[in-house]
């Protein structure tokens, strides 16, 4: 591999070499110039070792095992993590290709990079506070998302406070930062279904008081993916008891009906895909049932106008059908 | 400015904010990514420079087009080259993603042929531009993406006279679970745009897959595209175009040669109608011009290489940037400017009425009137 000229560095060498040079760019002397090429300069090295280049292969697993060893008894991850901001342009990309590959590595079914994430949570909680700076939040995303797919590294972050700040970093004002770090907090809470349940479960009133605001955020992007994502987890066979508990508030009830007739259709339409589960309820709760027997009339009518022009989408149209129905006899229930 | 906003100092890019009441929509430009968005050119008003601003209006996309609207920007905000057009902002305006770029003075290639230049750049003017592009390109290679849209409409020109990539909608990672790809196999999910650009391996969709090389061959294409013109392949069916890439019949850039040329190929092929693909779309007196001018060796060598059938007998981009169709760049007097220079500009004096985005507000409430106006009893 003739990229560097000379002779190729030992595992234990680039690990060192990049180590000192973040440690250089940290304490921001005069040779922070020098600290930076270095910096870059040994995380492509490492970057070709892990992913190969179009022209060269990655290096022998003995190599890579090597690499990750030194990674971890250098603590070179979290220290990357923690400077990514002082890191250039293309060595944050490079510090996020790095951290993903070292990521999936396996020895047989264990992942020694995950055992050795669990016990540096740090190194997760300093990623998702990345999110508070436009110029990593992006990078930060990336592996957080990879760091997600792991139950162990999933579970240690939402039962974090510093999970609730994603209500926050979903609704930022620069759209990238904001799709992004919904990305990842979809990925979290949907990936591992009984680990996600269980949380929604727990913390049922925190979550869904913080939920409420993405639901009537002033962003409309934030509206239409946070409706989404309600419809989704409600939906999700595993958060039974949530949706339950979800649909037997009348409030709920209420915030669903209007967003049926909000401006944006695309909102009106996941809104139906909520409210239908009110009204499929077999055991309504009785504020429930007041409140939709109070607009049935209206119900009826507005639900019979509503996006007809769907009309090759069977599903839905199957759907509408059964509501309108279910909110005709609820009356005769009534009346009985 | 372009090359200080668009350029390595991009921190410079900072000073764009992501609220929407910084913009003031000033003229409507065009549209872009099949009809999904509308292009205008804006005042930012807080540091009173001239941007442009490309909207999507995402209320009546499927979840995939938004999808797709959500990655180009995410994907183009981790880019940073002089020869790629970047995202300075980005936010949501009413039912709108916006995004904020420096304003591209002559356009994008396709406009430029259209409107100034119907017979073709001048072959110094597509060295230049290639200079550029290659440039552009090699980086996004060397990042792990397949471009998979390189053509002319992706190519735009800053009043400077450089040459900036967009349309990264279309491209592909080529790095997937931890590994460096040799070969990819995903299919762009809308492709009918593109498809006199792609090239034969990519549109065969078998077990060799492709790989950044194909946008090598769809540079290729664009070549012909700038000298011709009008792009290979046009008013050809999508299949017998097919064929063609496949068989290995590469179009070409057409110059007093060209009659050779296609003699040549119909006497190597029975078909009448598949001759050559570009001369179909062409009238008679453009013929006559074509004719009487000439391209030099290395341009025409440089066009073939990147239209090799097999993928990897074509050059790299760094192989490419380093062809003696580049040294006329040094020797010219001209620059891009220059060539450019009875093509009006745009700018200031674009600006018509601000009206446009108000007129799209009022047909959208329009639409649902008949929902809102019911009151729920609660």
């Amino acid at each position: 591999m003739p990229l560097f000229g000379k002779s190729q560095k030992s595992p234990a060498e680039v690990v060192k070499a990049l180590k000192e040079a973040v440690n250089a760019l940290e304490r921001g002397d005069k040779k922070v110039e020098k600290a930076q090429e270095d910096v870059s300069k040994n995380l492509v090295h490492i970057k070709n070792m892990l992913y190969g280049t179009a022209e060269s292969e990655p290096q022998a697993d003995i190599v890579v095992a090597q690499l990750a060893q030194e990674l971890y008894n250098s603590n070179l991850l979290l220290l990357l993590v923690q400077n990514l901001g002082r890191i250039d342009f293309e060595g944050k990309k490079d510090v996020a290709q790095v951290f993903n590959n070292i990521l999936r590595r396996q020895i047989g079914t264990r992942s020694p990079t995950v055992e050795y994430i669990c016990t540096k949570p740090e190194i997760l909680f300093t990623l998702m506070s990345g999110y508070e700076h436009q110029d990593i939040a992006l990078n930060c995303g990336t592996m957080l998302r990879e760091c997600a797919r792991y139950e162990a590294l999933a579970k240690i972050m939402i039962y974090s406070d510093d999970f609730y700040n994603f209500f926050r970093y979903v609704e930022v004002s620069t759209f990238d930062i904001a799709s992004d770090a919904f990305s990842t907090f979809k990925e979290l809470l949907t990936r591992h279904k009984i680990l996600s349940a269980e949380f929604l479960e727990v913390n049922y009133d925190k979550v869904f008081s913080h939920y409420q605001r993405l639901l009537n955020s002033e962003n409309y992007v934030t509206r239409r993916q946070s409706l989404k994502l309600l419809g989704e987890l409600l939906l999700d066979r595993h958060n039974f008891s949530v949706m339950t508990r979800y649909i037997s508030n009348p409030d709920n009830l209420k915030l669903m009906m209007n967003m049926l007739k909000e401006k944006s259709r695309n909102i009106q339409f996941e809104a139906f895909h909520v409210f239908k589960v009110f009204v499929a309820n077999p055991n309504k709760p009785k504020p429930i049932l007041d409140i939709l027997l109070r607009n049935q009339e209206k119900l009826i009518e507005f639900l019979t106008r509503f996006h007809t022009d769907r009309s090759e989408d069977e599903q839905f149209n199957d759907e509408k059908a059964y509501l309108i129905k279910q909110i005709k006899e609820l009356k005769s229930v009534h009346e009985n | 400015m372009y090359s200080r906003v668009a350029g390595e100092e991009g921190k410079s890019s900072i000073m764009y904010d992501s609220s929407p009441n910084s913009y003031h929509g000033m003229a409507h430009l065009g549209t872009c990514c099949s009809g999904t968005g509308t292009i205008h050119l804006a005042l930012h008003k807080p540091t009173d420079t001239m941007v442009v601003v490309k909207k999507f209006y995402i209320d009546d996309r499927t979840p995939e087009d938004y999808n797709l609207v959500e990655r180009e920007i995410i994907v183009t905000r981790q880019l940073q080259h002089p020869n790629v057009l970047p995202y300075l902002a980005t936010f949501v305006s009413g039912h709108s993603v916006c995004v904020v770029s420096p304003p591209m003075g002559f356009g994008s290639c396709q406009d430029l042929i259209e409107e100034h230049f119907p017979v073709g750049l001048p072959e110094v003017a597509v060295a230049f531009i290639l200079k550029d592009v290659l440039q552009g390109l090699e980086y996004i290679h060397k990042r792990g993406f397949v471009h998979r849209a390189i053509k002319a409409s992706h190519i735009l020109i800053s009043s400077m006279g450089q040459a900036c990539l967009s349309g990264m909608r279309y491209a592909c990672e080529i790095v997937k679970n931890g590994r460096w790809q040799k070969n990819i196999y995903c299919f762009p999910s809308s492709t009918a745009n593109n498809l006199k650009w792609l090239s034969p391996e990519l549109l065969l969709q078998d077990l060799h897959g492709y790989n950044e090389k194909s946008d090598i061959y769809s540079l290729g294409i664009t070549i012909c595209e700038l000298a011709n013109g009008v792009a290979p392949f046009t008013g050809v069916p999508a299949t017998l175009m097919l064929t063609e890439k496949v068989r290995g019949r590469a179009p070409h850039i057409i110059d007093c040669k060209l009659p050779k040329h296609a003699e040549h190929e119909n006497t190597n092929d029975g078909d009448a109608g598949s001759s050559n693909s570009t001369l179909a779309a062409i009238g008679e007196s453009i013929l006559e011009h074509f004719s009487s001018r000439k391209f030099s060796e290395s341009f025409h060598s440089i066009t073939v290489q990147c239209l090799h059938r097999d993928p990897s007998n074509r050059p790299s981009t760094s192989q490419l940037s380093s062809h003696p169709f580049f040294k006329q760049c040094r020797k010219s007097d001209e620059t891009v400017v220059d060539i450019f220079k009875s093509v009006p500009k745009i700018g200031r004096r674009d600006v018509d009425s601000a009206g446009d985005y108000g007129v799209a507000m009022s047909a959208e409430q329009l639409a649902n009137l008949d929902l809102q106006s019911c009151h729920w009893d609660f």
